[in-house]
């Protein structure tokens, strides 16, 4: 769609910003920061314009313009909380989390109720290691627009925490897979006040969570969860038990390979690896549907820093539609295309189970490695996820884990450098 | 009967002189063409006799009355193609083909037919008659000397060597002729003393075989004996003063010695030799390399082009991309993802020494690796072994399937063909060992490893990967526009006939190129990627790379691979016995404004390889 079509040409401005909202919309960014430019040039722009340019130039990556519009924001409508939300979120973006804070604060302050200004709060505050004000604010990202219900069919209230005497509690993994791997361990924790729980998960989950809910039923049809008297999403679980940045229980290995899978894997990396060879398992990309998988997945041919060092074999354990990366990978580095045969979590599991290290982005994963306790890097995007907090290349979650963190927004380059030097010691 | 010429329209148009009811127009299963032959028996004898006598014209009508009237009959039949070979040569070809058609256990006609396929480098027809020969008459020397020379040419050497040696215990005496094909044979796998020896002896025995003699000097050519070769090649002017077969490996001999100039001058002196005052083919592609190496790289490339232009001319082949396309989407259709999760492996037969798979586009390196990692003493070389492609043939009737291959693999899945991949990677193991390939495997302190550098190897790369999921796979990577500049420069066939023009060989690389992402992206195997300009820039890292790749030591012998003796036989011989040059390395350079028009065919190749196309706005 060509952004100076007849659209453009209209010098009106709110006519213009709407045409940008609706290309906004239709997922043609580069077209809609072309029109809302052109709205606020032409002058008289609606308030509201650069606040929605602001979260246009943000998705664009334009960071810098992006705040230059946020202020501009904020600067002409100082009492508009949806312009003090996109600044927070933006905020959150360049990694600055206390003007995050400051501008979730402020659009919370204008509306109390304002789902998203206290989602950025959540994440801003988990961000810096408050948990106690991030849990509580967390729970407000049930009400983000957009959501489907979490329980649907089931009219059930939400575990308060307490013990539930003799009725069942329902515990949904709700949220991705890593997610879903990362709380698991506060299972334990729940069963202890409510012995009698069902686990809605997906199929592919449920090995993994009955690894830590021994006996317990797993399901994925609604249905079966009729008899339950409460639910409580595994996300909740932690601010629930009152975790605290000090206190993450972090029992690895929680997760365990099945012995005789790992052993076939194990044989089958044989023939394919060079004897002596380091057996390092890669993940550059993650589910492309994540809202932040432009951030955190990176082209396998912006590792070549990686790519080229030798005594090195990767493993790659990539899923879904970035393995065909490996038909156009050249590095010097040999790598054995392990993804297609990787059937599911259990799978990728046993093969950690072989492996010398793992090397990943952001994804499932590097949860999986870290609950088995493998020695696991993880290469995470400028702002990252709430869970790996800042500046630490450490994870209370995951003392395996290893975290590399870019100088600036994808600089993978820079990335690749830094995991390359510690490959090489 | 007259004989009224080939253009007769009364007459049969294959030029035999026969009416075409009784020549190309019967149906040989018919018992009618051979029924009456006895009874025209003695007019047949006249013929002979005839034709004894030297009276050409009567033994030629004879032979016309009784195919007339029994057009089975073997002694005429016989007598004609001898009458034919030398005015109408297809005639005579069409009629010992039906000769043999007719009575296959002919050992004379076997043998004359396996011959003259041979001449017309009909090799794949030539190999199922020199193989009928064998059965026919297994204790004579000729049927032996046949297979000898038709697995020779079929790049087999070590089965022609087998029967060549066969021929050699069975013949009385020691034929010279015989001794100089054992000598090119030996040539062709790099065992040079003894090459040399048996052209010494079969020219002491027969001086005057002007293609024993050329042979020779082709073998000192190719073990840098320069000066040597030059004798030989004086010796055989003299035989034949002015032929043009020594006149070229003259050619070459300068260009190797870098006498460029003196080398055109030769090939000049062919063309002028010739009625039409051109040269054909092969001198052309010489001359172009010659000027290439004279920095005269416009004239270079106007001798590519006309060279091609009469290769395609003179043998109408040109790519056969119907065949190609249809090759690659089936194995491209049968090789997913989700098939392959659950088709079984071939498992690792661990008493025998494993195959190395070098594939790579023909021109990209293949040679040069072969050299080098056989000069590592765990790794034995098998040059271009054909058994892959052989498998692919042989797979439905291995597996028993209803369907061809890639589809034959579906037996796989069936709890009576589960391990249906061991018996073919037995099959590929077997020929090697029988190829003379791998040591018997009992003998200690042999080789771990051998080599496969099949060119387009790789369109089958799938089933290398089921068949050997533990063989090192080295994938040689060069610029593509180096690659298909040097496909260009040379006449080869591999890969449907691509190399017979420019951008059918762009084409065919694209193809390719593309297959093996394919099966990199649907399925694990043990692959690394080499690129030759790696080699170049630093050999001992590249080497080093590789061995690991492959699980051995590194071992100084593989740095100074030009002292590996072995003579590659294929056209990279000339560059693989030179030290490493970094000439080779971009070569497109000098001729990007004539590659202009496939840049875009091999774009994708060339932006997934990491590789820039410079120079082609200056050239645009």
């Amino acid at each position: 769609m060509n952004g100076d079509g007849p659209m453009a040409q209209v010098a009106n401005a709110e006519a213009l910003h709407e045409a940008g909202m609706a290309a906004a919309r239709e997922g043609r960014i580069e077209d809609a920061a072309r029109l809302m430019e052109r709205s606020v040039e032409v002058g008289q722009a609606p308030p509201f314009a650069f606040r929605n340019l602001c979260e246009v130039y943000r998705l664009l990556g334009r960071l810098d313009e992006a705040l230059a519009a946020g202020l501009k924001a904020v600067d002409g409508d100082p009492n508009d909380p949806l312009a003090h939300a996109n600044l927070s979120v933006l905020r959150y973006e360049r990694l600055e989390p206390a003007e995050a804070i400051a501008s979730a604060e402020r659009a919370v302050a204008l509306a109390p109720d304002l789902p998203s200004g206290h989602f950025g709060l959540a994440e801003a505050s988990l961000l810096v290691g408050d948990f106690e004000r991030g849990w509580a604010e967390y729970e407000w990202r049930w009400r983000l627009a957009g959501l489907p219900p979490l329980t649907p069919g089931l009219d059930l209230p939400q575990w308060d925490g307490a013990p539930l005497g003799e009725g069942r509690l329902l515990l949904v993994a709700d949220q991705g897979f890593g997610d879903g791997l990362q709380f698991a361990r506060f299972i334990p924790w729940a069963r202890e006040r409510c012995p009698d729980l069902v686990i809605a998960a997906s199929r592919e989950m449920q090995p993994l969570l009955a690894q830590v809910a021994l006996g317990v039923k797993l399901f994925d049809a609604w249905a079966e969860a009729s008899d339950c008297v409460a639910y409580c999403p595994l996300s909740t679980l932690p601010g629930l038990a009152g975790v605290r940045l000090e206190t993450i229980p972090a029992p690895v290995p929680y997760l365990r390979a099945d012995p005789a899978k790992a052993a076939a894997w194990r044989a089958r990396l044989d023939e394919l690896v060079a004897p002596g060879s380091r057996r390092v398992g890669l993940v550059w990309a993650g589910r492309p549907t994540h809202r932040n998988d432009r951030n955190r997945s990176v082209a396998l041919a912006d590792l070549g820093g990686i790519t080229n060092l030798a005594g090195v074999t990767f493993i790659s354990l990539q899923k879904g539609p970035a393995v065909p990366q490996v038909g156009g990978y050249f590095g010097r580095a040999p790598m054995v295309n392990l993804g297609p045969e990787l059937g599911d979590f259990e799978d990728t599991l046993a093969v950690i189970d072989g492996l010398d290290l793992v090397l990943t982005v952001d994804t499932a994963v590097a949860h999986l490695a870290g609950a088995a306790g493998k020695p696991v890097w993880v290469m995470l995007p400028h702002a990252p996820d709430w869970r790996w907090l800042t500046g630490r290349s450490d994870s209370p979650w995951y003392p395996t884990l290893r975290l590399f963190r870019p100088p600036g927004p994808r600089d993978w380059a820079a990335v690749a450098r830094d995991v390359a030097a510690a490959l090489r010691r | 009967m007259t004989d009224n010429g080939p253009n007769d329209p009364s007459l049969c148009p294959c030029g035999s002189g026969l009416r075409a009811v009784r020549c190309c127009g019967q149906d040989l299963s018919l018992k009618v063409v051979t029924a009456a032959a006895r009874h025209v028996a003695p007019l047949a004898e006249q013929a002979v006799v005839a034709f004894d006598a030297g009276r050409l014209e009567e033994a030629k009508a004879l032979c016309l009355d009784v195919l007339e009237l029994a057009p089975g009959q073997p002694q005429a039949l016989g007598l004609l193609y001898r009458i034919r070979l030398e005015e109408r040569p297809l005639a005579a070809l069409t009629l010992i083909r039906r000769l043999v058609a007719l009575y296959p256990n002919d050992f004379w006609a076997t043998n004359e037919l396996t011959l003259q396929l041979l001449g017309r480098g009909m090799l794949a027809e030539a190999e199922v008659h020199a193989r009928n020969a064998v059965r026919i008459a297994p204790e004579m020397a000729q049927a032996h000397h046949l297979m000898g020379m038709v697995m020779t040419e079929l790049s087999r050497p070590q089965i022609g060597e087998y029967h060549y040696r066969r021929a050699l215990e069975l013949a009385e005496g020691r034929e010279p002729v015989l001794l100089a094909n054992l000598a090119w044979n030996l040539k062709a796998q790099g065992k040079m003393t003894e090459a040399r020896d048996l052209y010494r002896e079969s020219t002491a025995a027969a001086p005057d075989i002007l293609q024993t003699v050329l042979g020779w000097a082709r073998l000192e050519e190719a073990d840098r004996q320069f000066d040597t070769a030059a004798d030989l090649l004086d010796r055989a002017e003299a035989l034949a003063p002015g032929a043009q077969s020594v006149l070229l490996s003259r050619a070459v001999l300068f260009g190797r010695r870098k006498a460029y100039q003196q080398a055109l001058g030769v090939l000049d002196a062919i063309a002028a030799q010739r009625q039409d005052g051109v040269m054909g083919p092969g001198e052309l592609l010489e001359k172009g390399r010659l000027l290439d190496q004279m920095g005269r790289h416009d004239d270079a490339w106007a001798a590519f082009v006309e060279g091609k232009r009469l290769v395609r001319e003179i043998s109408g082949v040109a790519y056969m991309e119907a065949q190609a396309n249809e090759t690659v989407s089936r194995v491209a259709g049968f090789f997913t993802a989700k098939r392959m999760r659950f088709t079984p492996r071939a498992s690792v037969k661990t008493d025998s020494p494993q195959p190395i798979f070098i594939i790579g586009f023909p021109r990209s390196g293949t040679t040069l690796v072969e050299q080098t990692l056989t000069a590592h003493p765990a790794i034995s070389a098998g040059d271009e072994l054909p058994f892959i492609h052989d498998i692919t043939g042989l797979a439905q009737r291995m597996l028993n399937s209803p369907l061809t291959y890639p589809d034959a693999l579906c037996e796989l899945w069936m709890g009576d063909q589960r391990e249906g991949l061991d018996n073919l990677r037995d099959y590929y193991l077997q020929r090697a060992r029988q190829a003379g390939v791998i040591a018997d495997s009992r003998q200690a302190g042999g080789a771990r490893w051998f080599t496969d550098k099949m060119p387009l190897n790789e369109t089958h790369l799938g089933l290398i990967a089921l068949l050997f999921p533990a063989s090192p796979i080295l994938h040689l990577i060069r610029h593509p526009l180096d690659v298909v500049l040097s496909v260009f420069s040379n006449q080869l066939t591999h890969g449907f006939c691509c190399a017979y023009d420019l951008e059918t060989a762009a084409r065919h690389y694209a193809l390719i190129a593309d297959l093996i992402a394919h099966y990199r992206t649907e399925m694990p195997m043990r692959y690394l990627p080499v690129r030759y300009e790696d080699i170049v820039g630093d050999q001992e890292a590249s080497i080093r790379r590789m061995l690991s790749f492959i699980g051995e030591d590194f071992d100084p012998a593989c740095v100074d691979f030009t002292q590996n003796r072995r003579y590659a036989r294929t056209a990279s011989y000339a560059q693989v016995t030179e030290p490493l040059y970094d000439r080779s390395r971009y070569r497109y350079r000098p001729y990007v404004k004539h590659l202009a028009p496939i840049v875009p065919i091999l774009r994708p190749a060339i932006d997934r390889l990491g590789y820039v196309v410079e120079g082609l706005e200056a050239a645009a």
